[in-house]
């Protein structure tokens, strides 16, 4: 009896399922979309990378701004030290709130190495 | 050839020695950036570690150096912060492992308003 008037309420409350028409389809996926999120919105473009990585090896101390340009080599063309090449890495690893392993952090040794690492890296923001 | 491969051995354990240096000096300026309360305590302490770098920059000896860079490592591993900041999606980091994918084969059984089916 329990069970008879569990079915009869749940028949009444029940919302009957409808197969979707095409319209209803296309209402459906506005809704899915989610147009007000800002998730998964930081993916870099990599001309703002260059100018970011640009603007942190201007902005280095020991470097003449007007040397740089996004072929430098930071040891050779720019006269920079190997102690100065991590205070370099370190940096760009603050400016793009990267972890860099200790390895790759050895090899990044020019400019256009650093644009390519940090382009290709997933979680550069 | 014996003069050739002395020489050798010689390039090859300063390139050894000057990765050392290399990854003594990284690994010191970021546990100077974690203990640095303020940004201007670390650009101070982060001159005076490059000063004691620059000091020991002509040794030529091979031990000198070794004897350096082992003395560097040591007073390193004494001022390692407990907790030091590391980027939240990184290994060691607040974020890292939070919300894990599930492992392939669970899933959730979608049969609400069907049990009696």
């Amino acid at each position: 009896m329990a069970s008879a008037l569990r079915g009869a309420i749940l028949g009444h409350v029940r919302v009957p399922i409808r197969t979707l028409d095409r319209l209803g389809s296309l209402s459906c996926l506005q809704t899915s979309i989610r147009s007000m999120s800002s998730h998964g919105d930081d993916h870099l473009t990599r001309e703002e990378v260059v100018d970011r990585v640009l603007d942190v090896v201007k902005s280095f101390p020991k470097v003449d701004p007007a040397k740089v340009n996004p072929d430098v080599h930071f040891q050779t063309d720019l006269g920079l030290d190997s102690l100065d090449n991590v205070e370099i890495v370190m940096a760009l690893e603050e400016e793009f709130k990267l972890e860099i392993p200790d390895k790759e952090a050895d090899q990044i040794v020019s400019c256009p190495l650093a644009v390519e690492y940090i382009a290709a890296h997933p979680m550069a923001s | 050839m014996s003069a050739a491969g002395a020489a050798a051995g010689y390039l090859a354990r300063r390139a050894a020695q000057k990765e050392r240096v290399r990854l003594l000096y990284r690994r010191a300026l970021k546990d100077t950036l974690t203990w640095a309360v303020n940004r201007h305590h670390f650009y101070q302490h982060a001159s005076d570690l490059r000063d004691k770098f620059e000091a020991n920059k002509h040794a030529e000896d091979l031990d000198t150096i070794d004897r350096l860079i082992q003395d560097g490592e040591a007073k390193y591993e004494k001022l390692q912060h407990p907790d030091p900041y590391i980027v939240p999606w990184a290994p060691g980091g607040s974020k890292f492992s939070r919300n894990l994918p599930p492992p392939a084969g669970i899933e959730i059984v979608y049969d609400f308003g069907k049990e009696d089916d």
